[in-house]
C-alpha cells in the first residue's frame, strides 16, 4: 500500500467536482421532501389516503415499501429514499470506475504503478474516495433530516442506509473494473447490476401482501435501506447486510486484481475479423458500430421497465377508482386526466422522455470522446468533412433516442391494449411520446451548440438534464413555484392525451432544436479540433 | 509549384506561440525531412496542413489548394500517419485499415496484403490489444496502401523495432521512386539522413535551416585532425575561420569554416603533413548546433 496517501489525494482532486455535484444534488432532496409533507398530505385529505396509495402495487414497484407514512420522515423515506439510494449507486459505480479502470485504459495507471506504489494502491485509493463520497452523502442526509426537525435516530438510520447501500455499489464498480478491460464496459456492467437490483425489488414489492415474492426484495441491495425501517422502529441489524456485502465485494476486487495482468480484464479480448464488413466503411457505419452497445443497453433497460410498469397499469386504475379522494391528486400529477390510466401513462412518459434526453446527449458526446482520444484526427485526416463526421453522431443520437422513446411508449401501452382488446392505445401512447420528443431534441441541440462553440462548457447540458429529471421525478411533490417547474425543455410540450395536441409548442421546440444544432455544427466546422 | 507551400505561418494556443512565422516548401517527388525536437511545432504544422487546426495568420497551400476550406477534397490525395496512433479499442487492425482506406477513396488490395505481411501485422487483433508499434503499423499500412500523391508522416517509426524501421525505409524510398511526395517529420537523424532528399530544421515554431543535406553541410564546419612534421605554430589557432583548436605537440584538431578550409590546408601543406583526416559534419552535429544552448546558433529574440 505504499504511496496510498498520495494516490488518495490524487483521486480526491480528480473526483472533487464530480462527487461534490452528486453528493450535494442528492443530499438536498430528502429534507426538501420532508418539508413538503404537510402540503402533500393536506392535498390528499389525510395520511390514511396516502397509505392506500402507497399500498398500490405500481407505487410499491416504483418507490418501494411504505413503513410509516404518518410522519414526514417516514414519508420521505418512502417517496424519495429508494431514488436517492439508487442514484447514489450510480454515483458510486461511475466514481470508482473513472479513477480505476478508465485510468488504466488510458494508460495513466501504468505511469503511477511504475512509481513506488503498491500493486493494489490505485484500486484502494479509488475505492476509498468513492466510499468517502457515499459516507458524506449519508451524513448530509442524516444532518439535513435532523435539521428540518425529524427524529435523530430515524435520520441516522436513513443516512446510514443510503451510505451503506451506495457503498455496495462501490464494491460492484470495483469488481466490474477488474472483470472488464474497458471503462465503458465496466460502467455498463456496474449499472446493469444496479438496474437488475432495482427491477428485482420492484417486482418483489409489487407482489401481494405476505407472499414469498415480496420476501424476494431482501435479495436486492437497493431495498436494504427501506428494510432498516428508518423512523419506524429501526432494525439496525439490517445495516450489517450492506456493510458485509461491501466488504466482500471490495475484498473480491482485490483478489481479482491479483489474478490479472495490468491493462487486461478477466474477460479476455477475442480476436475479430481481419477485414471490415461493408456496413462499417462510412462515418455513419462507424458511429453505429461504436454506439450500438449503448443504444441496445438503453433499449433493453427501458423495455423491461416499460413492460413492468405497463403490466401494473390495470391495477393502478382500479385502485384509484376505489379511492375518490386520490383522484384529485392524480389528476394533478397527470394534469387533469379523465382516464386515470392515461394520467399514469402521461406521468411515466414525462419521466422517460427526460431519461431519453440523456440517451441523446450521451450518444452525441461520443464525438467529444472521439476528439480527445485522437480518433477524430484519423477520420478527418482521411477524406471525411467535419460536417459529415458531426452529422454521423448527431443523426444517430436524434434517431436512436426518439426510437427508444417510441419503443418504450409502445411497450408501456401493450398490456393495457391487450386488456382492452384495442391496439389504438398503443398508437395513441406512441403519439403522446413523440409529442414529447422535441424536448429531447432541444437538449441535444444545446449539447451540439456547446460542443461546436464552447466545448469547455459541454457539461452545462448535464445541468439542464439533471434539473429536468429532478423536476419530473420529485419536483411535483415539493410545491415549488409553477414558473420554476416550467423551466425545463419538455414543459411547453403537450401532455397527450390529457392535454390537447398543440402544434405550436411542438414545432417551436423542434425549430429551436434544429437552429441550435445548425449553429453548433457551424461552430464545429470553424473551430480547432480538440486533440489528445 | 511545390506540393506544400507555407509562408509566414503563425499559430497560437492561448498565450503559447506554437508556430511563429514558419516557412516550408516541399517539392513534388521528394522525401522532405522535417526535423526538430519535441514541442518545436512539427505536429502543429502537419495539423494545420490537414485542416485540423486553423492558422492565425500566414498562408499555407497544399497540393495547390487551401488546407482549411478544401480539406476533405485534398485528403483524397494524401495519407497521414499521426505520431501517436490511437485506435478504437473494439475494432480490429484489419477493420481500421479498411475503414481509413475507404474514407480516403480506396485501397490497393495487393499492396495492402503485401504490407500486412512485410510489417508482420496480425490484422485480427482488437485495437486495445496492440502495442504502440503495432498501432503505428496499422496506420502505416492504411496510409501506404492508399493510392495517394502525398504522404504526411509524423514520427512514423518512433514505436517500430529496427527490423520494421528498415522495412519502412525501403517501402518509402520505393514510393518516392514511383513519384510520391513524402513529408517525414522525425527526430531520428539517421532515418532522415538515409531517406531524405531535402531537410528543414524547425526550432520554436520557425524553420531555421532548409536545403539538401549537402547544402546544409556547406554552411557549417569540417572537423580536421592533422599530425604535422613540425610542432604546430601558435598563430595557427588565430587564423580566420578556425575554431575550437586543440594543439598537442605536432597534433592539431580543430573545426574549420568551409570558406577557410582551402587557405588552412595550403598552410598545413607548406608545414608538411604526416596524416590528415577530415570529417564532414553529421546531421547530428548540424542539429545540435541549432539546439544546444551553448552552441553558436543565434539566440532567438
Amino acid at each position: 500500500m505504499t504511496g496510498l496517501g498520495t494516490l488518495v489525494r490524487l483521486a480526491l482532486r480528480r473526483n472533487r467536482w464530480f462527487l461534490l455535484a452528486w453528493v450535494l444534488g442528492l443530499a438536498v432532496i430528502a429534507p426538501a421532501t420532508a418539508t413538503a409533507y404537510e402540503t402533500v398530505v393536506g392535498g390528499l385529505a389525510g395520511a390514511g389516503a396516502l397509505d392506500v396509495m402507497a399500498a398500490n402495487p405500481t407505487m410499491r414497484a416504483m418507490l418501494g415499501p411504505p413503513t410509516d407514512l404518518g410522519t414526514p420522515g417516514g414519508f420521505t423515506v418512502w417517496r424519495v429514499g429508494t431514488f436517492i439510494a439508487a442514484a447514489a449507486g450510480v454515483m458510486a459505480v461511475l466514481g470508482v470506475v473513472r479513477v480505476t479502470r478508465a485510468d488504466e485504459e488510458e494508460g495513466r495507471t501504468e505511469l503511477i504503478r511504475s512509481g513506488v506504489v503498491g500493486r493494489h494502491a490505485p484500486l484502494t485509493a479509488g475505492v476509498l474516495v468513492a466510499l468517502l463520497g457515499c459516507l458524506v452523502l449519508g451524513a448530509l442526509v442524516s444532518a439535513g433530516m435532523a435539521a428540518v426537525g425529524e427524529p435523530v435516530t430515524g435520520s441516522l438510520a436513513f443516512g446510514l442506509g443510503v451510505a451503506l447501500v451506495s457503498a455496495v455499489f462501490v464494491g460492484v464498480g470495483a469488481v466490474a473494473a477488474q472483470v472488464t478491460s474497458a471503462g465503458r464496459a465496466a460502467r455498463g456492467l456496474g449499472l446493469a447490476v444496479l438496474l437488475a437490483a432495482y427491477l428485482l425489488r420492484g417486482i418483489a414489492d409489487a407482489g401481494p401482501e405476505g407472499s414469498v415474492r415480496r420476501d424476494l426484495a431482501w435479495a436486492s441491495p437497493l431495498q436494504w435501506m427501506a428494510l432498516v425501517r428508518p423512523y419506524a422502529d429501526e432494525r439496525w441489524a439490517v445495516l450489517l447486510l450492506p456493510a458485509g456485502l461491501t466488504a466482500l465485494l471490495v475484498g473480491g476486487a482485490f483478489v481479482l486484481e491479483s489474478r490479472r495482468d495490468h491493462g487486461s480484464g478477466l474477460w479476455s479480448v477475442r480476436p475479430g475479423r481481419d477485414r471490415a464488413a461493408e456496413g462499417l466503411l462510412s462515418p455513419s457505419g462507424l458511429a453505429w458500430r461504436l454506439q450500438r452497445g449503448t443504444v441496445i443497453g438503453w433499449l433493453v433497460g427501458l423495455s423491461v421497465f416499460a413492460l413492468g410498469m405497463g403490466s401494473l397499469s390495470g391495477s393502478f386504475g382500479q385502485m384509484l377508482e376505489d379511492l375518490p379522494q386520490l383522484e384529485a391528486v392524480f389528476r394533478r400529477l397527470g394534469q387533469g386526466a379523465e382516464q386515470l390510466v392515461d394520467a399514469f401513462f402521461v406521468a411515466m412518459l414525462g419521466i422517460v422522455a427526460v431519461l431519453v434526453g440523456i440517451v441523446g446527449v450521451q450518444l452525441w458526446q461520443r464525438l467529444a470522446t472521439e476528439e480527445h482520444r485522437g480518433h477524430a484526427e484519423l477520420l478527418l485526416a482521411a477524406a471525411v468533412p467535419r460536417t459529415r463526421l458531426a452529422l454521423s453522431h448527431l443523426v444517430l443520437a436524434a434517431l436512436a433516442s426518439t426510437a427508444v422513446l417510441a419503443v418504450f411508449a409502445a411497450l408501456l401501452a401493450t398490456p393495457e391494449a391487450l386488456d382492452r382488446g384495442d391496439a389504438g392505445v398503443i398508437l395513441q401512447t406512441v403519439g403522446a411520446a413523440l409529442a414529447l420528443a422535441p424536448g429531447g431534441l432541444l437538449v441535444l441541440g444545446l449539447a451540439v451548440l456547446l460542443h461546436g462553440l464552447l466545448p469547455r462548457l459541454a457539461w452545462l447540458v448535464w445541468v439542464v438534464v439533471g434539473w429536468s429529471l429532478f423536476m419530473v421525478w420529485v419536483g411535483s411533490v415539493l410545491g415549488l413555484p409553477e414558473w420554476l417547474a416550467r423551466l425545463t425543455p419538455w414543459h411547453a410540450l403537450p401532455a397527450l392525451p390529457v392535454e390537447e395536441m398543440g402544434w405550436a409548442p411542438v414545432l417551436v421546440t423542434t425549430g429551436l432544436a434544429l437552429a441550435l444544432m445548425a449553429a453548433g455544427v457551424w461552430g464545429y466546422r470553424r473551430r480547432d479540433l480538440r486533440l489528445p | 509549384m511545390g506540393v506544400i507551400e507555407i509562408r509566414d505561418l503563425v499559430k497560437r494556443f492561448g498565450s503559447t506561440v506554437a508556430l511563429d512565422g514558419l516557412d516550408l516548401e516541399v517539392e513534388e517527388g521528394e522525401i522532405h525531412g522535417f526535423l526538430g525536437p519535441n514541442g518545436a511545432g512539427k505536429s502543429t504544422t502537419l495539423r494545420v496542413l490537414l485542416g485540423l487546426l486553423r492558422a492565425d495568420s500566414g498562408t499555407a497551400r497544399l497540393l495547390g489548394g487551401d488546407p482549411w476550406s478544401e480539406a476533405a477534397t485534398l485528403h483524397r490525395r494524401l495519407a497521414y500517419v499521426p505520431g501517436d496512433v490511437s485506435l478504437w479499442p473494439g475494432l480490429t487492425g484489419g477493420e481500421v485499415i479498411d475503414l481509413l482506406g475507404r474514407l480516403r477513396g480506396g485501397l490497393d488490395e495487393r499492396r495492402r496484403a503485401d504490407l500486412v505481411e512485410r510489417f508482420d501485422l496480425d490484422p485480427r487483433r482488437k485495437g486495445s490489444t496492440y502495442s504502440k508499434g503495432n498501432r503505428q503499423k496499422v496506420a502505416l499500412v492504411a496510409a501506404l496502401a492508399s493510392d495517394v500523391e502525398l504522404l504526411l508522416l509524423d514520427e512514423p517509426t518512433s514505436g517500430l523495432d529496427p527490423l520494421m524501421e528498415a522495412e519502412f525505409r525501403e517501402v518509402v524510398a520505393a514510393d518516392r521512386d514511383r513519384g510520391r511526395t513524402v513529408l517525414l517529420s522525425s527526430h531520428i537523424l539517421s532515418e532522415v539522413e538515409h531517406l531524405c532528399d531535402r531537410v528543414s530544421i524547425i526550432r520554436s515554431g520557425v524553420v531555421v535551416e532548409s536545403g539538401t543535406l549537402a547544402q546544409l553541410r556547406h554552411l557549417t564546419r569540417t572537423q580536421l585532425d592533422a599530425v604535422l612534421a613540425v610542432p604546430v605554430p601558435a598563430d595557427l589557432a588565430d587564423a580566420p575561420g578556425v575554431h575550437d583548436t586543440v594543439v598537442d605537440g605536432t597534433r592539431l584538431t580543430c573545426q574549420v569554416d568551409d570558406a577557410a578550409l582551402g587557405a588552412l590546408l595550403s598552410r598545413l601543406a607548406a608545414l608538411g603533413v604526416r596524416s590528415l583526416t577530415s570529417t564532414p559534419p553529421t546531421l547530428e552535429e548540424l542539429f545540435l548546433r541549432h539546439y544546444d544552448q551553448r552552441g553558436t546558433a543565434e539566440p532567438r529574440p
